[in-house]
């Protein structure tokens, strides 16, 4: 529970940094919890976090969509600071002080692990977006053929 | 209206949109939108650093001019994004003057959504939740925030280092470490890893990273590869810039 709070307030945050609109920022917040509940649980169950981010990244982005639609902003009002906290800012500085120890061999763990969750996020967001895309231009095309 | 006046709008607005941090995809749609909207036919070509629109009249086909604006900074401003998306969106039913659009265009920098300190205190709060998010105690947290306010505050005064880009980000993360190692050595005993990660995750290019990604897949292949060459350029000047602080604790304390 306190992970989920936390999770809100990094993600509401960084969506006021980004200067978004008052109302909207709740709706920020409320994404970035639900996509680390989403992490927290792939990760508990599998215990493996580059699983757990493709889940977190694809459910981020699914709400991020749906609310885009709901409320008419543009998707990356909420996709953006809701996917602050699941990226991989531990291991990305792990891997750095790994290579400041000379231990290359855990700096090549850690790093690969990085770059496996930043890949994961990319390919949820991917997963989803396109989903969404093909949604939208078949809707688009039926109505130029009436 | 004359050809001109119209492609000035839809530059304008091409251009706060891609400097506030949009995919190219909406800045092109964006400014084609507009065009159409005034039956003028246009063609534009976006890159991160640049836009390219050339058009004519559609009932007088003579008239045809072309614009090419050079992009240089960036910042993130979503507020605008929004702003703009639905003004080019009302134009297909409700047309707008030469002179009222460009006033509307100039009025939204001078329409701050949140108040200097508001920023200042979110920044800290980012901080303090991702300091306790990655399992560290609450003065931890507090000592990131407060890290944090520091760096944005500084950043946003200091603009020597912006002279040369991904410069500032490393200079800001290495000032982030020195200034962890100084308080867990002279003022009390903190978690240095948690504290550096939380107050570093402000200078983060999660705009850079998302957009990239978006851009790839509506077929911008070319903005994608800079978006993500530039995030990758970003987050290697932070790591240089905490792996410094982070040798500089290893061998002199």
């Amino acid at each position: 529970m306190k992970g989920v709070i936390l999770a809100f307030l990094g993600s509401f945050c960084p969506a006021l940094l980004f200067n978004i609109e008052k109302n909207k920022l709740i709706w920020a917040g409320i994404c970035g919890a639900a996509g680390w509940t989403a992490y927290e649980s792939i990760y508990s169950i599998s215990g493996n976090k580059i699983y757990a981010a493709f889940i977190a990244s694809a459910v981020i982005s699914l709400i991020s969509e749906i609310m885009a639609k709901l409320l008419k902003t543009p998707a990356t009002v909420f996709n953006v600071p809701s996917l602050f906290p699941i990226v991989p800012g531990v291991s990305a500085y792990n891997t750095i002080l790994h290579i400041i120890e000379n231990n290359l061999a855990a700096a090549a763990y850690k790093g690969i692990e990085t770059l496996g969750i930043a890949g994961a996020i990319a390919f949820g967001i991917i997963f989803v977006s396109t989903i969404f895309r093909y949604i939208n231009t078949r809707k688009r095309r039926e109505t130029n053929e009436n | 209206m004359d050809v001109k006046e119209v492609l000035e709008i839809a530059m304008l607005s091409g251009e706060i949109l891609l400097t506030n941090g949009s995919e190219t995809y909406r800045v092109e749609d964006t400014v084609e939108r507009i065009c159409d909207a005034y039956d003028i036919e246009s063609e534009c070509f976006v890159i991160p650093t640049g836009i390219f629109l050339s058009g004519c009249s559609k009932n007088n086909g003579k008239e045809s001019i072309s614009l090419v604006k050079r992009i240089k900074g960036r910042t993130i401003n979503l507020h605008k994004i929004e702003m703009i998306n639905t003004f080019s969106r009302n134009l297909k039913n409700k047309k707008v003057s030469y002179d009222d659009a460009m006033k509307f265009l100039e009025s939204l920098d001078s329409t701050p959504t949140f108040s200097y300190y508001e920023k200042l205190i979110a920044a800290g709060i980012t901080s303090f939740a991702f300091a306790m998010l990655f399992g560290s105690s609450a003065i931890n947290g507090v000592v990131a925030a407060l890290i944090s306010i520091l760096i944005y505050f500084a950043e946003d005064k200091i603009t020597v280092f912006n002279l040369l880009p991904f410069f500032s980000e490393f200079v800001w993360s290495l000032v982030t470490g020195i200034l962890a190692i100084l308080i867990n050595k002279y003022i009390l005993p903190i978690d240095i890893d948690t504290v550096i990660i939380g107050s570093i995750i402000v200078l983060f290019p999660g705009i850079a990273i998302t957009n990239g990604i978006r851009d790839a897949l509506y077929g911008d292949t070319l903005s994608s590869q800079v978006r993500l060459t530039e995030a990758l350029y970003t987050v290697t000047a932070i790591g240089i810039g905490v792996g410094i602080s982070l040798l500089l604790m290893k061998y002199w304390m």
